[in-house]
């Protein structure tokens, strides 16, 4: 599609980073209306993400809008702002739109001290976001993915617990550190397109998803890793899980949503994307390696989280577990794994956006988050525990809600390719019961043993308004997920017949060099 | 020739027109402005009447030089005046960059002596002209000896400029330490002139590029030690590995201003000339560049990590920088620098260093003069409470710094990579890429005291003591950082 006037994803990047230069620009003692124009800019943008979600139709690259933005001076390759949308960023994207006003909102409840910085913080946070899924020129996409780190270093540092210094330089380092091998691989993979490809315009992802393949096995191997360590650390695959469970009990409600909704989600976007996208043959080389990794992330993460008391760190670990599936789904490189892939990225998100946010109005009451000091609060507080409860189950993925849905999809997608792995990864169904029910009977059911549980107040209308939304998309995919998948297949096929290819070659291939071996063999004797 | 046909005066006015024609009079404009300037600040101090002038006048011979060295850039001239003198888009640029940090250094020393009783001292705006006028001409410089004059130009100026708080010791001190090492690398640098002429029978730098074209220059050993003797003395200049262990002394006790031309000025126009002259060096010295540099890079680092002074941290990180940009050189080494892009790379990176680390000094000298007794980091905590507007400026400093994009700094981090990947040395790359990473602990550092952390008790607001100068800083590192960091086009277009 030729770019559309007026560029909407342009639009659509921009509308946050406007709300926080007006905002700026406000006064910062009146926070109310600080509030009102941060939730004004978030809305109106989830408004433009409405006519994407409207408009998309499945397009190989829609809404495309590029412009010339500079040329490196070491290589002459001229790198774009390019901007577009198809079948692997819709999701995604339209989803980040969707969450931020209903984090803006629970921000009502959590943050009260330097309100606009924090709101300025948000909507930057949420520009970053939006880039790194809609660029389509690599140079860009890097520059939005490190910028990103900065509006969660800050939230989590000025708005998060106690431990928030150490949470915080622990997870931009850590994510930092992975980000930068990746910019090598970055500078290297685009020099060597410009120089031994002939791209003019090297960094365009088009161009290198042509380029890429063509170089030799070894080397995409090393690019392929480059990229996956970054991404991994982000997702965070289990060696590289540690950042995650401080950065989420630090970090404030807010904070822990987006992360968790979708800062998580650019590390199997990237993997998605570029590991797979880019390098089709070491990703099908190595995908029994990652998939061991998602598998052992699985139910490494679900014993971690039933080991804990605290109940927002049970959700962060609970979080690596789930992240597991994604992983374990993606690199099955089968249809449905890739397909249950992408939409378990956006039920993690709405499920544990759902957990953190309930879990934050109770600790907005009572102030702790320790489990053993809850117990019967279903009796003072009826609503919070229906929405709890179904935020469990649809994060257990009972059937008819949208974990099952994903998780189904990824399992029988896995075990295609792999049945051992598939049949790990299925252990932290049972897991993930036995924690996530098990909390929810700490705390709320069982006898009121606190004088202060039996007095808490239950949710008022702004907390139920804010979870309504994501409470119907737990219905909604889980029982019409084709509204959701079908848009994205055209893409998500493309990719996957392309790493099928090149499973198929690198197997041929094997066989190949077993022959030749045999043959040599064979010569001596 | 006889001494009759010498001195008659046709013929000297006759070859002062052949060499002085118009292109020579264009790049040599830049320096005849720093160097008015000089003179005229000097006369002022004749008279409090004419004192008044004198700050219009300090603003009016850097402008001057900017506008000269602009319209180098924009219609350069090549390489004047006997060879010796380049008027060229690279000198220009980097002609720009010391006017800038020369601005920075002047805005922020208003009001900085102030507080040791100081009047504002004539020679302290003429020894900081003098020494932006030797940085010039030591990036613009085509000639061992030409550059050497510009060295000392700006030494001199540079060694009494650290001493200029007579009444602290620490000043004092940091003055005395760097003449001594100075004037021991300027020795360096003349002898190694010394053993080159005698090799080769020249010193200007394009007879020497013809001579060493074949791959090493004639009388090999002799000149490989004077090469080896310069090129210490240059990196004595850059604050590398082994010739760093002077700068956080010097840097921590100098006045802030100072510290500031010091950090940004002297590295520059070192770097400026080492890329001009790194044909000198064989190609295989690529391997112990990059050795050097990585060192530096980890000194660097590592010696940032542990200062509880924002000064020192500085000055450590300063180090660290030097040793990114040497690994840049290290890549460029045994090929054209400009035409590979190496020096687009470096002009970029020293651009965005310059106005990054200009941006923070001068916050921290407002700082100083406003009354925050120390430099001490755990003194910025809180800042953002109590100077919203510069505790920000400073973060977005620490980020350039650190090389995160949307500040110029990222680029120029990406510049020098690539020019690394381009020599092959993705390895380097990598090493070089690590090392960042433990430079933005200390950057975040900073910025945890500047925005998450309680103000401690006992910390008054300052109040600046001219909070237009410091303005006049922010709004053009702040400007700089974001433009470079936002839209680097601009910039690499204009250095073609």
């Amino acid at each position: 599609m030729p770019s559309s006037s007026p560029p909407l994803l342009v639009v659509l990047t921009c509308l946050p980073l406007a709300g926080a230069l007006l905002l700026l620009a406000l006064p910062s003692a009146r926070t109310a209306l600080l509030r009102l124009v941060a939730l004004a800019a978030t809305l109106a943008t989830a408004g433009v993400a409405a006519i994407v979600w409207r408009d998309y139709g499945g397009e190989a690259s829609a809404f495309e809008y590029a412009v010339p933005w500079f040329t490196l001076p070491g290589s002459g390759v001229e790198v774009q702002f390019k901007l577009g949308l198809d079948g692997l960023s819709f999701l995604m994207c339209v989803f980040t739109a969707f969450l931020m006003p209903i984090v803006m909102l629970s921000a009502y409840g959590h943050v009260g001290q330097r309100v606009k910085e924090f709101l300025v913080w948000m909507l930057v946070m949420e520009t970053g976001m939006l880039g790194v899924f809609l660029s389509l020129d690599l140079v860009l996409f890097y520059f939005f993915w490190e910028i990103s780190l900065v509006p969660l270093y800050f939230v989590l540092g000025i708005w998060g617990g106690e431990r928030r210094l150490y949470a915080t330089l622990k997870f931009f380092l850590y994510t930092l550190a992975g980000s930068l091998l990746m910019l090598v691989a970055v500078i290297w993979l685009v020099y060597a397109a410009r120089t031994q490809g002939r791209i003019t315009q090297a960094s365009d992802l088009s161009e290198l998803m042509a380029f890429a393949p063509t170089l030799p096995s070894t080397t995409q191997a090393w690019l392929f890793f480059a990229f996956a360590i970054a991404f991994a650390i982000k997702v965070p695959l289990l060696p590289f899980h540690t950042w995650l469970p401080d950065a989420h009990t630090e970090a404030p409600t807010a904070g822990s949503v987006v992360l968790a909704g979708v800062l998580l989600k650019m590390g199997t976007y990237g993997l998605l994307r570029f590991c797979i996208g880019l390098f089709p043959e070491p990703a099908a080389r190595f995908a029994p390696l990652f998939m061991a990794l998602g598998a052992i992330g699985i139910a490494y993460g679900a014993l971690l989280a039933m080991a804990q008391n605290d109940i927002k760190r049970l959700i962060a670990c609970s979080s690596v577990s789930h992240l597991g599936y994604v992983v374990l789904g993606l690199f099955a490189l089968t249809d449905s794994g890739v397909r249950g892939g992408v939409l378990q990225m956006v039920n993690h998100g709405i499920s544990t956006g759902l957990l953190f946010l309930l879990v934050g109005m109770v600790y907005e009451r009572r102030h702790t988050r320790a489990l053993d000091e809850f117990g019967g609060i279903a009796k003072a507080m009826p609503v919070f525990a229906v929405c709890f409860t179904i935020a469990v189950l649809s994060s257990v993925g009972l059937p008819g809600l949208n974990g099952f849905v994903g998780e189904y999809m990824i399992l029988a997608g896995s075990f295609e390719a792999s049945p051992l792995w598939a049949a790990v990864g299925t252990s932290g169904l049972v897991l993930g019961a036995v924690y996530l029910l098990s909390a929810t009977r700490r705390l709320l059911l069982g006898p009121v043993l606190r004088r202060e549980n039996a007095e808490l107040g239950d949710l008022n209308a702004r907390e139920i308004g804010l979870l309504v939304p994501l409470l119907v998309l737990v219905v909604w995919i889980g029982v019409r997920p084709a509204d959701f998948l079908a848009r994205c297949e055209p893409s998500l096929n493309a990719l996957v017949e392309r790493a099928q290819a090149a499973r198929v070659n690198l197997a041929s291939a094997s066989d190949e060099a077993r022959l030749l071996a045999l043959s040599s063999e064979g010569d001596l004797r | 020739m006889s001494a009759a046909h010498q001195l008659a005066p046709e013929a000297i006015a006759s070859q002062f027109r052949t060499l002085f024609d118009a292109s020579a009079w264009s790049a040599v404009a830049p320096l005849a402005a720093l160097s008015a300037g000089v003179v005229l600040c000097l006369i002022t101090d004749l008279s409090r009447a004419l004192a008044a002038l004198r700050g219009p006048l300090v603003f009016a011979a850097l402008a001057a030089c900017a506008w000269f060295q602009v319209q180098l850039l924009l219609h350069p001239v090549g390489v004047v005046l006997r060879d010796s003198l380049h008027g060229d888009a690279t000198s220009a640029a980097f002609g720009l960059l010391f006017v800038a940090g020369g601005l920075l250094a002047w805005l922020a020393s208003h009001g900085y002596y102030k507080r040791d009783g100081q009047a504002p001292l004539a020679e302290h705006d003429a020894l900081l002209l003098s020494a932006v006028a030797g940085m010039t001409l030591m990036s613009a410089a085509n000639d061992l000896l030409v550059f050497f004059i510009g060295l000392e130009l700006l030494s001199l100026p540079l060694y009494a400029l650290s001493a200029l708080r007579r009444s602290r010791a620490a000043s004092v001190e940091a003055g005395l330490k760097y003449f001594l090492l100075g004037a021991f690398t300027s020795a360096l640098f003349l002898f190694g002139c010394a053993l080159i002429y005698c090799a080769t029978g020249s010193i200007g730098l394009d007879t020497l590029r013809v001579l060493a074209a074949p791959g090493s220059l004639p009388m090999g050993e002799l000149a490989l030690l004077g090469s080896a003797l310069i090129a210490a003395s240059l990196l004595f200049k850059l604050n590398v590995f082994p010739f760093h262990v002077w700068v956080p002394d010097v840097y921590q006790g100098s006045p802030t201003p100072v510290t500031a031309l010091m950090a940004t000025g002297t590295k520059a126009a070192a770097f400026a000339f080492l890329l001009r002259a790194s044909f000198l060096l064989p190609a295989s010295a690529s391997t112990t560049l990059a050795l050097l540099a990585l060192i530096t890079l980890a000194i660097g680092n590592l010696g940032a990590l542990v200062q509880e002074d924002f000064k020192r941290m500085l000055a450590y990180s300063g180090i660290a920088h030097a040793g990114t940009l040497l690994l840049a050189v290290a890549g460029a080494l045994g090929g054209d620098p400009v035409a590979n892009g190496a020096t687009r790379a470096i002009v970029f990176y020293l651009a965005a260093y310059v106005f990054s680390a200009g941006g923070a000094f001068a916050v921290l000298a407002a700082l100083e003069a406003g009354g925050e007794r120390f430099t001490k980091l755990e003194n910025l905590r809180g800042l953002w409470q109590r100077k919203p507007i510069a505790a920000l400026a400073l973060a977005l400093f620490m980020l350039s710094l650190g090389g995160i994009p949307g500040a110029g700094g990222f680029w120029g981090k990406w510049f020098v990579f690539e020019v690394l990947v381009r020599a092959d040395m993705t390895g380097w790359a990598i090493a070089g890429v690590l090392m960042s990473v433990l430079a933005l602990a200390y950057y975040l550092r900073v910025i945890i005291a500047l925005f998450m952390q309680p103000t401690p008790a006992g910390i008054v607001a300052p109040r600046f003591e001219r909070p237009a100068s410091l303005g006049a800083s922010l709004v053009l590192c702040v400007g700089a950082v974001l433009l470079t960091g936002l839209l680097p086009g601009m910039l690499l277009g204009l250095l073609g």
